[in-house]
């Protein structure tokens, strides 16, 4: 069995390994699809949605996450289609005047074009990303913390709010949570929000280009260009 | 009781009952519906059950408590047969003069009848009223002729015999042709083609394969799956079992909610039977197949219909929908092939067999084949479930089956399909009742709540209803749902308490179809169409809201002003006493008024008010 296929992203043929999804696979290539509750070896759940992509079958185009869609034989992939970076900023947007203290998020939100968010600002800092959760329960098998709750209740929480003798204290949650990957020291009191956008000079990424890797410090704690 | 074991047995069997049941008389036909439990049947069918134990009518008139009948307005139901005679809105004390009089005597107590409201004539039998008139009862029907305790009653009405047929003669795969040709789609609101399901699921790599019933029924106002399912569970059952042979399972699953009781219940006892019956277990019917079948509770949560969510639910992890970029009829349930379908798709399996596959497809419209069950409810005369061929003109449903506006009132628009589907305005009323014509326009037909809308509504209010709904019962995995809908909500809540600004408009399209497009669920790709279905359909209201700051329905407290009519109040003093808040002044016999900074909106004085004087503008 070949354990290589060949697919397309945005123009640029690559070979893609049987298995491996289509996000990794662009990365490998340096193809950039922004993406946030993405971490190499940790299992996807699709949960950020920044990582979309046209996915174009049979004449027809379906936007889904490259983080879950596996490699195929002669895919046709689209990730910087102008409906997908529409949809992509405006789920940045989401995510930034949600988490406005978090410097990886103004990156991202930058990055995908956001410069004036159209809705008020709250500081909730947790985007429910679950890179905590899952490097938790996958890395170290201590599932010391989990979601909780449904909906707008959705949180990470020990197992009955208490402290589990598992967890070894390893900070890996800590480590990876977007909050504390180059935290934001701006006044993000309820009110005094506002997107400042000077993490724009981490961005000076040039207008995108098809196979263009921009090397973009974005990818740092993100493990975008740590392949390259 | 005779374990049934050949298609010959369960023949002879079916014919013993029919042939045993011809010299009865008299039945009466109690609808026990959840509708009807709520006024009380079984007080009316206990009283009934009392009179004829009591009387020497006992062998000579028979009492049947079956499910929904689907008339729910009229509740309870007695219905008289043969005479076919409808009683509505019995009372435990009318049932000394029915059985008195109808039973015993053949007359008819005038009182009970129905009265057709547009004609106001009265009407004798049940076959004549105009709700049933319209309707094309294949499903639904079934209910009336069934006690669901009763295995005996399934197999009088032809139970089992498809099953029997399909085990003793027809291939898997002939048995999903059949259905292919039928054109069955799920009726849990995808619509997709039943039988591409079962075949992907057939062909999937796999030992161990499931079926799985959804009666995880959540939509506010809808009780289609709860009615088929706890009126006529072994209709559900023979699907399954069908099912179960073409793909090839061993094992299936009803998953219920556990808000529904009735319908656990009548699931388990009907599975209990069937096993006895040799419908489910080991060798089933002399054909070698093995499979069983086993009720699972859900916990009510709303995201649990969706499948993936379900299945998580079913494996005992938190009920939260997957990427479905890998499909369930593939890795599904414990990761191996499972194909998953509606309550009402799988009653329908049984009577393609029976009746064949070119009666079902003559049903309906081009891709929409069959009928549907809808829940009509809302500000309609007639409420209740009703079953329509595809096709069928919203129109019709609503002005023929449904009876028109209540009170008089005109009605403005129907939301369909649930919490996911959207609103249609009057202007559209003559558009059929399918899959595909419904979704180009915005809404669909989801599993079949319909909700009718009146002049009254305020189709903002109905847009905020929807999301505040989806907000609570989206499980919060997924950005665009999560924060979208939450932002939405965010949105028209400031457009009906008047902070809107006309910018909002677009932001509320683009947003909405943001959150269509990427959200990871069935639940979120469709959250949006309330809103997005109102902005399309009923523009003009939301303008008014943040324009004029106006509420034209007179439904959103923070745009709308209490006063009273100095030409028609009669300054009684009735608010007066009314009003908790004491904003209202006036002498006896002078005219009132409303002191505005104490009115809270409450709307006591409204409907207090005999001679409509208080004005809310």
């Amino acid at each position: 069995m070949h354990q290589n296929v060949d697919l397309v992203i945005d123009g640029s043929k690559i070979s893609g390994r049987r298995g491996e999804t289509v996000l990794d696979a662009a990365l490998r290539y340096g193809i950039c699809i922004p993406h946030l509750c993405h971490m190499p070896t940790l299992t996807d759940i699709g949960a950020c949605r920044l990582c979309i992509v046209d996915h174009i079958k049979n004449g027809r185009s379906k936007v889904t996450t490259s983080c879950t869609l596996l490699v195929q034989e002669g895919m046709v992939i689209d990730a910087n289609s102008e409906r997908v970076r529409g949809l992509r900023r405006n789920i940045a947007e989401l995510l930034v005047t949600q988490a406005p203290n978090s410097r990886a998020i103004q990156d991202i939100a930058l990055r995908c074009g956001v410069t004036e968010p159209r809705y008020e600002f709250r500081s909730d800092d947790c985007v429910l990303c679950g890179r905590c959760v899952r490097a938790c329960k996958e890395h170290y098998q201590a599932h010391a913390i989990g979601f909780v709750g449904r909906g707008q209740e959705r949180h990470v929480e020990y197992p009955f709010r208490e402290k589990p003798e598992s967890c070894i204290m390893c900070r890996a949650c800590v480590t990876l949570c977007p909050m504390s990957i180059t935290p934001c020291d701006g006044p993000m009191k309820s009110g005094e929000g506002y997107f400042c956008g000077k993490c724009a000079s981490l961005t000076q990424a040039p207008q995108y280009e098809a196979g263009d890797c921009t090397r973009c410090d974005l990818g740092e704690g993100f493990d975008c260009s740590g392949h390259l | 009781m005779p374990k049934i074991a050949s298609f010959a047995e369960l023949k002879a069997f079916g014919e013993q009952i029919t042939a045993d049941r011809d010299n009865e008389a008299i039945l009466m036909t109690v609808c026990g519906g959840p509708g009807c439990q709520a006024t009380r049947c079984h007080e009316v069918a206990a009283e009934l059950r009392k009179e004829l134990d009591s009387t020497s009518l006992n062998g000579k008139a028979r009492l049947r408590v079956t499910g929904c009948h689907g008339f729910c307005e009229q509740g309870p139901i007695v219905v008289i047969d043969p005479s076919n005679i409808f009683y509505g809105q019995v009372k435990p004390a009318d049932v000394k003069e029915i059985v008195d009089r109808t039973v015993r005597k053949g007359e008819v107590v005038e009182r009970l009848l129905y009265v057709d409201p547009s004609t106001g004539k009265t009407v004798l039998t049940e076959s004549e009223i105009p709700f049933y008139k319209a309707q094309t009862p294949t499903l639904l029907s079934q209910n009336r002729r069934v006690d669901p305790w009763s295995m005996e009653d399934y197999l009088a009405i032809g139970g089992y015999a498809a099953l029997a047929r399909v085990l003793a003669e027809i291939d898997p795969e002939k048995v999903i042709s059949r259905i292919e040709a039928s054109g069955l789609r799920g009726r849990g609101g995808g619509g997709f083609p039943t039988a591409a399901k079962w075949a992907a699921c057939r062909a999937a790599h796999g030992e161990e394969k499931y079926v799985i019933c959804n009666a995880d029924e959540g939509d506010p106002g809808a009780f289609m799956d709860r009615g088929v399912l706890e009126g006529n569970p072994h209709s559900v059952l023979e699907g399954m079992i069908i099912g179960a042979w073409a793909i090839g399972a061993n094992e299936g699953y009803i998953y219920v909610r556990n808000e529904y009781p009735m319908a656990v219940e009548h699931a388990k006892q009907a599975i209990n039977q069937a096993r006895e019956y040799g419908f489910l277990g080991e060798d089933i019917l002399g054909s070698g197949m093995s499979f069983d079948i086993q009720v699972a509770r859900g916990g009510g949560a709303f995201v649990c219909g969706e499948s993936t969510a379900l299945m998580a639910s079913l494996e005992g992890k938190v009920g939260e929908p997957r990427p479905k970029d890998v499909h369930t009829v593939e890795h599904g349930l414990w990761n191996r092939p499972t194909t998953l379908n509606n309550v009402e798709t799988w009653a329908n399996v049984p009577a393609i067999i029976n009746n064949g596959a070119a009666w079902f497809a003559g049903m309906g419209t081009d891709n929409s084949k069959g009928t549907k069950i809808l829940a009509l409810t809302g500000e309609v005369k007639n409420t209740g479930l009703v079953e329509v061929a595809f096709g069928t003109p919203i129109r019709t449903v609503v002005e023929e089956i449904g009876g028109g506006g209540r009170n008089g009132r005109a009605v403005k628009a129907v939301q369909t399909g649930g919490p996911s589907g959207g609103c249609l305005p009057e202007s559209m009323f003559d558009l059929p009742v399918d899959f595909d014509v419904l979704w180009e326009k915005g809404s669909m037909i989801g599993s079949g709540g319909l909700v009718v809308m009146d002049e009254n509504t305020c189709m903002v209010d109905i847009a905020k209803y929807f999301l505040k709904f989806l907000q609570d019962e989206s499980c919060g995995k997924c950005v665009p749902c999560r924060i979208g809908v939450d932002r939405l909500l965010e949105i028209v809540t400031d457009i009906t308490e008047g902070r809107g600004r006309p910018e909002q408009i677009e932001l509320l399209k683009e947003l909405g179809e943001t959150v269509a497009q990427t959200a990871l669920c069935g639940l979120g790709k469709t959250a949006p169409n309330p809103v997005l279905s109102t902005l399309r359909y009923f523009a003009e209201e939301y303008e008014a809201h943040i324009n004029e700051n106006r509420c034209p329905a007179g439904v959103c407290t923070e745009l709308v002003e209490y006063s009273i009519d100095a030409r028609t109040c009669n300054g009684c003093g009735a608010c007066l006493k009314a009003c908790p808040y004491a904003a209202i002044q006036g002498r006896k016999d002078k005219l009132h008024t409303i002191d505005l900074e104490l009115c809270t909106k409450c709307g006591i004085c409204l409907t207090t008010c005999n001679d409509n004087a208080v004005v809310v503008q």
